[in-house]
């Protein structure tokens, strides 16, 4: 008898095969590419007896790069700088609008007098601000400065992202007005007036043209994993975007399904690329040793990849939609296991052989925090799909806390980093208090560590009591006010850090003039 | 491969800046192959495994739909076990001086379509059957079953205990439900012999209940609110018919909705609102609006909504479970839960929602005014599904007395 179980089985089954087919074979043959990428460097005859002991003529050599000298850099360096500051700008506003929300919390009544000061619109407008605003606006900061590196071209068409993002601004500085007074489309995550998400769209198009004109002019012929993510972050995000967009198609339980479809892509297909693809350039870029294996990184590629898209729907367990979807989606959000394992592989085998550089560098220290941060927010948003757990944290501050793991200790941290590490190299000037940057550093991952284990427990909490028949609902309510607290408490501390990080991009970007005159080299 | 030179460093041990971030060769590790491949069995037995819970929604859809069509319903003989047998006994003959017997009763002797009339409109007045009065209080099962259901019922009831040889299909059962739909509960015996002209003995006569009179000020309240308090109706409904967790109030008795205020006033039942709400209510008050709710006739707009076990629901109310010392529901509440006056409420067509809750405020300590706090050891004693299993199976039996479906379909279902 074939039935929806043994066909999804069976679909399931074949696709992993492909897969571990496909990985296979690419592994194998950019093994002989690069084998014999390497002996076309030798003269037919040189080949296999000492030439030199140059460093120049050793196949390793082929791993250096001058990007600042040849020009990328420089070309790259304004439109990573609007992006950068605008990005910048709505981190704080965004995390004092996130830092109100969670105020409110416990202090109930506090600025209830004005309804776009109340609850329900402050923190949708934190959501969207950090999203739209930061992630999204320095995520893209990062790519236009990574891709014309590892491709060694310039960035084609480099005026394009300075109106990109000025339309981006506006359209979300727009949504943000919106919110405030209470026009949305009533979703989550999707709470922009899709009239305003139509600019948003078309302002992502002045991104995407440039990168894949950038790509296509490339002087590489293999293309690193960072540039995988990149290409396929700017490929998924766009029709993610438009797709749930799109007004009127879809109505009842298939706009929840399309809601939560798109509400977790946007974590998985748009900002972990994002996080993840920075991370793969800065981890071995600032320490100077390669990635461990690149089978591993297609692994975690093409897994992210296969299993992502799938995973949102984890969040209608127990809805009115039909059980294979939401099992389908539980599995998928399992699988989710091996390619977070295999990218946790691949950087974090490279930081801990090379703890010393921990030591050395700051920027590496937001990255590789985040990094680890990245596996273990997968680790648990895994755990999160499965029936068991999702019965007692959904709908509860523990989601919070996990969604906070996944968007702020990984990707922002990251962002952070990339931040720390381009600054320097986009103005050719220092910090003038590196001090600042370390306070940020702590401030940020004290106020953090506050922030998702008050949550985590509140919420488990929380959660346990609701599921008691025998306790009134507001028990469920009570129980998190000590924990609410303490997340306003690491809230105000992550705040303060941004501040801190601002003060830093404000202080490297507009030097005194007695510090401009003194250029000093980039400190690490 | 094995490129990995030591990192070229400047004078101050720092890596090239010009490094360009590679991938080494290394070979895929053999652990997570193992997990991939792990994980991999495990999602496809997960989504295999997932064939029985799509084929049981399947099957529940095809029952469903064969219950609405009318197509393959139960026999008769299961229906009579579950809805009449708790008091008219399963052979049939009733409980001397309380229950009237269906064998030898000429009522039922009278073929499926009077039978079926009865079972549409219930009973609430003196009756006499055989050489006993009876003081009637037969529900009303035209909000719980199906035409089909009642044709079945009908058909068997006449035909086993009434020799009937006739049978009545549902379309027939449909026509009859239409014509009555304004009608009421027969006023006992008197009224079925009049409105059918049939033969069917003396009937005692019925007397009217007197109208309750109530003050223009507690009208106010019920219909309308008072002051600081809103209206009973505004939650409970108009006919005190009551929705999901709130109470249904009509047919209750007197002394218990009496109580019920006051316990609310101490705070030996928990409730924000119904604290507030009775807070200023004098005696008489109180006592005009138990008597108001108790009076009313309001058929259940009550169903199984929590997914408790049916089956399990029914065992526990119809026998209790002594493995845990719970006793059966209706040894204290009456057969088919119609309550016992003053201390033992209704609890037939009671709102699933609310009777779980109820259980479980018993087991948290919200509500503690039970005498010899009787319902907290047995809600103690219930696991959270058999308080819904119960709530449910409670939810899904006729009201007593009987109510007139006209009214509440004219008023609808205000929550």
């Amino acid at each position: 008898m074939v039935t929806m179980g043994l066909l999804l089985a069976l679909s399931f089954a074949v696709s992993l095969l492909a897969l571990a087919f496909l990985i296979w074979a690419i592994s194998n043959r950019q093994l002989k590419l690069d084998q014999d990428d390497a002996k076309v460097i030798f003269a037919a005859g040189d080949e296999g007896h000492l030439d030199s002991p140059d460093a120049e003529h050793s196949p390793a050599r082929r791993h250096y790069f001058d990007a600042a000298t040849s020009g990328i850099d420089r070309i790259s360096k304004k439109p990573v700088t609007v992006l950068l500051v605008a990005a910048t700008v709505w981190l704080i506003v965004g995390s004092t609008f996130g830092l109100i929300a969670s105020l409110k919390l416990h202090w109930h009544d506090w600025l209830s007098a004005y309804a776009p000061l109340t609850f329900g619109r402050v923190r949708t407008l934190h959501l969207n601000l950090v999203i739209y605003g930061w992630l999204s606006q320095m995520g893209v900061a990062s790519m236009i400065w990574i891709l014309p590196r590892i491709f060694h071209t310039p960035l084609r068409a480099p005026r394009l992202p300075i109106i990109g993002a000025i339309l981006w601004n506006i359209a979300v500085c727009l949504g943000a007005i919106a919110i405030a007074n209470g026009w949305t489309d009533g979703e989550e995550w999707l709470e922009i007036p899709w009239q305003l998400d139509m600019l948003l769209a078309l302002a992502g198009v002045f991104f995407v043209i440039p990168l894949v004109k950038t790509t296509i002019a490339r002087q590489v012929h293999h293309i690193y994993v960072s540039g995988w993510y990149f290409l396929a972050g700017i490929l998924w995000f766009p029709c993610l975007f438009v797709i749930a967009n799109i007004p009127y198609i879809h109505s009842g339980v298939e706009e929840a399904t399309v809601n939560w479809w798109f509400a977790h892509n946007v974590l998985g297909l748009w900002l972990t690329p994002l996080g993840v693809g920075t991370a793969y350039y800065f981890i071995p870029k600032i320490i100077g040793k390669p990635i461990y294996s690149y089978s591993v990184s297609l692994l975690g590629f093409w897994g992210l990849a296969l299993f992502y898209s799938q995973v949102g729907i984890h969040h209608l367990i127990g809805g009115p939609v039909p059980t294979w979807v939401v099992t389908l989606s539980i599995v998928h959000s399992v699988m989710m296991f091996i390619p977070v394992i295999a990218v946790a592989i691949n950087q974090h085998v490279t930081v801990a052989r090379n703890l010393w550089a921990l030591k050395e560098s700051l920027p590496l220290r937001f990255i590789s925090f985040g990094a680890v941060m990245y596996t273990l927010a997968s680790f648990q948003g895994s755990t999160e799909a499965l029936r068991s757990i999702n019965t007692v944290t959904h709908f509860t501050h523990y989601t919070v806390g996990h969604a906070h793991l996944g968007a702020y200790a990984f990707v922002t941290l990251v962002m952070f980093g990339a931040a720390y590490h381009m600054l320097p190299r986009m103005t050719g000037r220092a910090f003038p208090w590196p001090a600042l940057i370390n306070a940020h550093f702590w401030l940020i991952v004290v106020g953090f560590a506050i922030y998702f284990f008050g949550l985590s427990i509140g919420g488990v909490l929380q959660g346990l009591a609701m599921l008691d028949a025998t306790r009134p609902f507001s028990d469920s309510v009570t129980v998190t006010i000590p924990y609410l607290e303490a997340r306003s408490v690491g809230g105000g501390l992550m705040t303060l850090g941004h501040i801190v990080f601002a003060i830093n991009v404000a202080a490297i970007l507009l030097p005194r003039r007695a510090m401009a005159a003194a250029k000093v080299v980039p400190a690490e | 491969m094995t490129a990995d030179k030591s990192p070229r460093k400047d004078s101050a041990g720092r890596p090239d800046e010009n490094f360009e971030p590679y991938e080494l060769h290394g070979k895929m590790p053999w652990p997570l192959i193992a997990i991939a491949v792990g994980l991999g069995i495990w999602g496809a037995a997960t989504l295999f495994d997932t064939r029985e819970d799509v084929a049981a929604a399947r099957d529940e859809r095809i029952a469903e739909s064969r219950v609405a069509t009318g197509a393959g319903t139960e026999p008769g003989s299961a229906l009579f076990v579950a809805r009449c047998s708790t008091c008219h006994q399963p052979d049939g003959m009733g409980v001397r001086g309380a229950i009237p017997p269906l064998a030898g009763s000429a009522f039922v002797a009278q073929g499926p379509e009077l039978v079926s009339t009865i079972l549409l409109r219930g009973i609430d007045g003196p009756i006499r059957v055989g050489d006993h009065n009876f003081n009637g209080h037969m529900p009303s099962f035209a909000s719980v079953l199906t035409d089909v259901e009642l044709g079945e019922l009908a058909t068997y009831v006449a035909h086993r205990f009434g020799k009937s040889s006739e049978t009545i299909e549902a379309a027939a059962v449909a026509k009859l439900r239409g014509e009555l739909a304004d009608e009421g509960s027969f006023k006992g015996g008197t009224e079925i012999a009049s409105s059918t002209a049939l033969e069917l003995g003396s009937q005692p006569p019925f007397v009217e209940q007197t109208a309750v009179s109530l003050s223009p000020d507690v009208s106010a309240m019920i219909f309308t609110g008072r002051g600081e308090q809103w209206a009973c109706a505004s939650c409970h409904g108009d006919l005190g018919q009551g929705k999901e967790n709130v109470p249904r109030l009509a047919g209750l008795p007197a002394d218990y909705i009496v109580k019920q205020i006051d316990d609310f006033h101490s705070g030996r039942r928990q409730n924000e609102s119904m604290k507030i709400v009775v807070a200023s209510l004098t005696d008489e008050e109180k006592r005009q609006l138990g008597e108001y709710y108790a009076g009313l006739r309001v058929p259940s707009n009550a169903k199984p909504e929590l997914g408790g076990n049916l089956a399990r629901g029914e065992a526990l109310a119809l026998h209790g479970d002594w493995s845990r010392n719970v006793p059966a529901c209706f040894s204290c509440h009456g057969p088919s839960g119609f309550g016992v006056s003053p201390e033992f409420p209704a609890l037939a067509a009671q709102h699933a929602s609310y009777t779980a809750s109820q259980l479980a405020a018993w087991v948290g300590g919200q509500r503690n005014n039970s005498s010899l706090d009787l319902m907290g050891r047995i809600s103690r004693a219930l696991s959270d599904a058999d308080r819904r299993a119960v709530a449910d199976y409670l939810a899904s039996l006729p009201p007593v007395p009987a109510g007139e479906d006209a009214k509440i379909a004219k008023i609808g279902e205000r929550p």
